[in-house]
């Protein structure tokens, strides 16, 4: 008896040596303190911050000409894979084309579990490709939007579905392809589909029930605040504005960072004189009931497609000797932006590319626009490109160098003014462009000052891809081209360590985690997950 | 709006063809002021590959009655819409119903003209292709040197007035990548001097690059690959062509005849 009972507590004890492994409750106090475990990635951005910065240091200047490949992950149909993953005690989360989500080992590639929801065939993606980039995680649930404009929560062990909700009908072009965002009890996300005359709006759902707390409408209707900058006739009924990317919270301020994107129809403004509140702005948002403390537009009245939905990046910073709470976004219109996050208080901004359609910013951050320079019939030739210096790929902030890191991309293009009609479910743009391509555009991974924009370095690349950049402790940028390169910068003087060819363009968005002390990086190429670790 | 790679669902295209259908009945008849919108639409978006009146440049031309990817009006539509895998044809989505009408009925005017005819003969022009040792770096239906572009179907892929300005000045007229290699846009045929940091010197022709190498053909077909950091120099010679230039060295007559024998190759 005395004898078994040693067994008995021996087989236990051996038990709990052995290196457990996943599907870990993610309460959201973890996710606030996510800085603090690098060791996982919990949120798209890497924390409520979106740095996309990692402390973990193993991977560093002296040792990572070593790098190689820990495991390959292929996808299971051809599509753009432009997943950010989440990893979760060695437990990785990632989203495949058009809008599955699959659970890894992340320690050897194999697959736990995987989930894909029901894609109507006439379902309507009008504006990008059919990609999502990411899932979010809280407690035991995984929550992932899709193409079909639903919101789905799966169960983190085995990817049963805890409920799906309809965010919008796709029949008008509402589709999601970012990641959601979780937080105390809710799950933030936006809608794309501006480029098919949605009106966009923010959404909050319940995290155990998928029953929508809050909708924040994206353009202003008559008698809003706002309203008055839609005129013509019954403009803002089909204003665009999606918020198709992932925004930032700050847990002390209780405040949601999230941005909106183009107006509608997106190349022809003859319908919709006026700034067009909310679009191409950054709104602060109360987590509570979704009303707004603040906002701050970037290109008042868009006329050339420059969404501001890229990544705002959190951080703290002294200006002018002062400690203060900031948030900053290299723009899509070529400027790159900090302000102050507890009030909106425009504090610097600077172009951080080539740009010719306004003579710099005014003292509260307004664009001091150059005439003759929206779409016509004949053409426009402006800088940035209608894809902007800019777009939907992550940047990164160290809090080590103090630098904001950003692809930053020098093209132009010609726009083109077309006519607007509005078709429920098809496309309204109303023009479109020509934009420069091969030899003649080109791209740089930029260092910027976080709180001035000034340049500090630059990488140059070869063509304008989509390559979203991961900083870490180890003083090292991770990141990828159009070409194929997966590579390493150093952080501080952007010299080039260390790089490996992928075999197709680069649009996944890279990410760090370890497990049993053992650090690895991650990307997404062609139809393939890489994952990278010291041998 | 997001703008990646070109990529549609199913649904989406047929979508797209069935609102097409719907407005077939104008094939045939297309009204003038139709016509007249189609152009500036066209001389917008299309003229700089497809050439004042679709005369062709970098791309086919398009006055000729029979075109090769598009037989009727719904193949021309879709193409338009979903653009051609693998050429420099892209997708444009950006048109309305209306537009697209507007669009395909000029295209289709275009092929009502009577094709002009190229001046020129063929036969002196073949002559001439020969004695010039054009097929040192040129192959035609299988026979030829590899070193320049393959010309078999030149007389389709390329307009009169584009085939001229590539004898008379070929760095001018650098072919723009339409496939993966070196990419979309690229300049292909890209003359290239080299100097590695041991003090070798190549020169040839860009065939690939990207942010950390270059890969390389001189003119023995022989292929290099470097990587950037091992280069000293490495010189991009925009506007420059390793095939010489023919401008003196042809009678204006023999160069009609020249472009004639180009013109006419088509792959057949």
């Amino acid at each position: 008896m005395k004898t078994i009972a040693a067994a008995a507590a021996a087989a236990a004890l051996f038990v709990a040596a052995l290196p457990a492994r996943g599907f870990a409750q993610v309460p959201y106090d973890r996710i606030v303190k996510a800085e603090s475990e690098p060791a996982s990635w919990l949120t798209y951005g890497g924390s409520y911050k979106s740095q996309r910065y990692t402390s973990l240091d193993q991977i560093n200047r002296q040792n990572v000409g070593q790098l190689r490949a820990a495991w390959v992950y292929q996808i299971r149909a051809a599509g753009v894979l432009e997943t950010s993953p989440i990893v979760v005690d060695g437990v990785m989360y990632i989203t495949e084309p058009p809008s599955t989500v699959t659970a890894l080992d992340a320690r050897t590639g194999r697959p736990l579990w995987s989930w894909s929801p029901k894609i109507p065939d006439d379902v309507i993606v009008i504006g990008s490709p059919p990609v999502n980039r990411g899932v979010a995680v809280l407690d035991n649930m995984v929550y992932a939007g899709s193409i079909a404009g639903h919101l789905t929560a799966l169960d983190a062990k085995s990817g049963a579905v805890r409920w799906d909700v309809v965010v919008d009908d796709n029949h008008l072009g509402y589709y999601l392809t970012l990641a959601p965002l979780a937080i105390d009890g809710k799950i933030i996300v936006g809608v794309s589909g501006a480029e098919a005359g949605i009106r966009g709006f923010v959404d909050a759902y319940d995290a155990k029930t998928g029953k929508r707390v809050w909708r924040r409408h994206t353009v202003a209707a008559p008698g809003e605040p706002g309203g008055d900058t839609w005129g013509g006739k019954d403009s803002w009924k089909t204003g665009g504005g999606s918020t198709w990317l992932t925004g930032s919270y700050d847990p002390e301020l209780k405040t949601l960072y999230w941005t909106t994107g183009n107006p509608g129809p997106d190349w022809n403004g003859d319908n919709r004189p006026g700034d067009n509140l909310y679009t191409c702005s950054l709104l602060a948002l109360n987590p509570d009931d979704g009303s707004i403390k603040w906002h701050f537009q970037f290109t008042p009245h868009d006329t050339h497609d420059w969404d501001a939905v890229q990544t705002v990046v959190l951080f703290e910073a002294a200006v002018g000797g002062r400690p203060r709470k900031l948030v900053a976004q290299a723009n899509r219109n070529g400027f790159y932006y900090v302000l102050d996050r507890t009030n909106g208080e425009f504090i610097a901004g600077a172009p951080f590319v080539k740009q010719t359609w306004a003579d710099g910013l005014d003292a509260k951050g307004r664009p001091k626009v150059k005439p003759g320079l929206e779409p016509s019939e004949q053409g426009v030739t402006v800088f940035p490109s209608i894809s902007g210096a800019s777009n939907w790929y992550s940047p990164s902030y160290s809090p080590k160098t103090n630098l904001f890191y950003q692809v930053a991309r020098e093209w132009s293009t010609i726009f083109y003014k077309g006519e607007a009609v509005y078709k429920p479910g098809f496309g309204f743009t109303a023009g479109g462009g020509r934009t420069q391509n091969g030899d003649d555009a080109w791209a740089a991974v930029r260092a910027f000052e976080a709180t001035t924009g000034k340049l500090k370095w630059e990488f140059k690349l070869l063509s304008p891809g989509f390559s979203s950049l991961l900083s870490t402790a180890g003083s090292l940028v991770f990141g990828g081209t159009d070409e194929g390169n997966f590579f390493a910068l150093d952080a501080e003087s952007g010299k080039p360590l260390w790089d490996t060819q992928l075999g197709a363009n680069i649009r996944g968005i890279p990410v760090s985690f370890a497990i049993e002390g053992k650090q690895y990086v991650a990307i997404g190429a062609g139809f393939a997950l890489f994952v990278y670790a010291l041998p | 709006m997001q703008l990646s790679i070109p990529r549609l669902l199913p649904g989406v295209i047929v979508a797209a063809l069935t609102v097409w259908s719907t407005h077939a009945d104008a094939q045939g008849g297309a009204a003038a002021p139709d016509i007249a919108a189609g152009k500036q639409l066209f001389n917008g978006m299309c003229v700089e590959c497809h050439g004042a009146d679709g005369a062709g440049g970098d791309a086919p031309s398009l006055n000729r009655a029979k075109l090769r990817h598009a037989p009727d009006d719904m193949a021309l539509v879709s193409i338009l819409t979903n653009g051609i895998p693998n050429t420099g044809m892209p997708r444009i989505r950006r048109f309305t119903d209306n537009e697209m009408r507007q669009l395909v009925a000029y295209i289709r005017s275009l092929g009502r003209v009577a094709e002009a005819k190229v001046p020129g003969d063929t036969v002196k022009g073949a002559a001439i292709y020969k004695n010039l040792g054009c097929a040192s770096c040129h192959i035609v239906d299988g026979t030829g040197g590899n070193l320049g572009p393959d010309l078999s179907d030149i007389g389709i892929m390329r307009g009169t007035a584009y085939l001229r300005q590539a004898v008379v000045d070929p760095g001018a007229t650098l072919p723009k990548g339409t496939l993966q290699v070196p990419a979309r846009g690229y300049a292909e045929y890209l003359p290239l001097r080299i100097v590695t940091r041991q003090g070798g010197e190549v020169r040839g022709i860009r065939v690939n690059e990207d942010a950390f190498t270059i890969q390389v053909r001189d003119q023995a077909g022989k292929f290099y690959s470097f990587r950037r950091s091992d280069l000293e120099l490495l010189e991009k010679q925009t506007g420059r062509s390793l095939m010489p230039a023919f401008a003196n060295r042809l009678s204006a007559g023999d160069l009609t005849d020249l472009v004639a024998y180009l013109a006419s190759l088509k792959g057949e």
